[in-house]
């Protein structure tokens, strides 16, 4: 639940821990528009996988029980919803 | 190499497309069926449960498959699909990835609901999350097939 929320965040703000530069194969925490097209994706799954995860071993179960289990996929339901959402930019 | 990992990510994806659709069928509410069952009805009547542990697996190997690639992509075929101004195919992949990602962080809640012994009170939770992996699988393999035959599809 929460690692669709940390991602959409993170790709909505564009902004992630490291980018990827495949033409010379290099990891960068800055932006290096020299090294050519940059790829986030891998920043943004990371992002989201740590926070969710620290999140999840943080919160106490008992905490965590009391959510339904309704929003376990309500919520990921509506981020997918928003995604397609905003991306139909490209079909416009 | 890449068009052996393209290969193989392509062998796992369809393996994940059976596994997934199995799942998700078998889930889909139905009457008793009286006589023999055609052959929706076979493909539906499976152990759902079966299936959770091996979608975990080919969701994550065919999602590793899809980020090694992605480089190769990005240099080759996004800006090949950005010089021709194929805006929609661009979008359609901006999705996969999105969705991709997106499944890979349903994964622990999938399989949590998923493990034995089954909680009725779960039983919708299971329904809709393992249909919303559905869709995401196939959306994902659609796309790529699509985006991988692209220049061949178009005059």
């Amino acid at each position: 639940m929460l690692f669709g929320i940390v991602y959409l965040t993170c790709f909505y703000m564009d902004w992630a821990p490291f980018r990827y530069y495949p033409d010379h194969r290099t990891f960068h925490i800055k932006v290096t528009p020299q090294d050519g097209p940059a790829i986030l994706w891998y920043g943004w799954v990371t992002a989201a996988a740590f926070v969710s995860a620290a999140i999840a071993l943080l919160v106490p179960r008992q905490l965590a029980e009391r959510l339904g289990p309704g929003w376990a996929w309500a919520v990921p339901l509506v981020i997918v919803v928003l995604l397609l959402v905003y991306e139909r930019r490209w079909f416009m | 190499m890449i068009v052996a990992l393209l290969i193989l990510h392509g062998l796992l994806a369809v393996a994940l497309l059976g596994a997934i659709t199995h799942q998700a069928l078998s889930l889909v509410p139905r009457r008793a069926a009286a006589g023999p069952l055609s052959f929706v009805g076979r493909f539906r009547n499976v152990d759902s449960e079966a299936y959770a542990t091996a979608v975990v697996v080919l969701f994550v190997v065919t999602a590793i498959g899809g980020g090694l690639l992605y480089p190769q992509y990005r240099l080759d075929v996004r800006t090949a699909l950005e010089d021709m101004q194929m805006r929609a195919a661009n979008g359609v992949f901006e999705l996969k990835e999105h969705l991709a990602a997106i499944g890979l962080g349903l994964l622990p809640t999938y399989w949590l609901f998923w493990k034995a012994p089954l909680v009725p009170g779960q039983a919708a939770a299971r329904r809709y999350l393992t249909w919303l992996l559905a869709f995401i699988v196939w959306w994902n393999f659609l796309v790529g097939h699509v985006l991988n035959n692209i220049k061949g599809l178009l005059p």
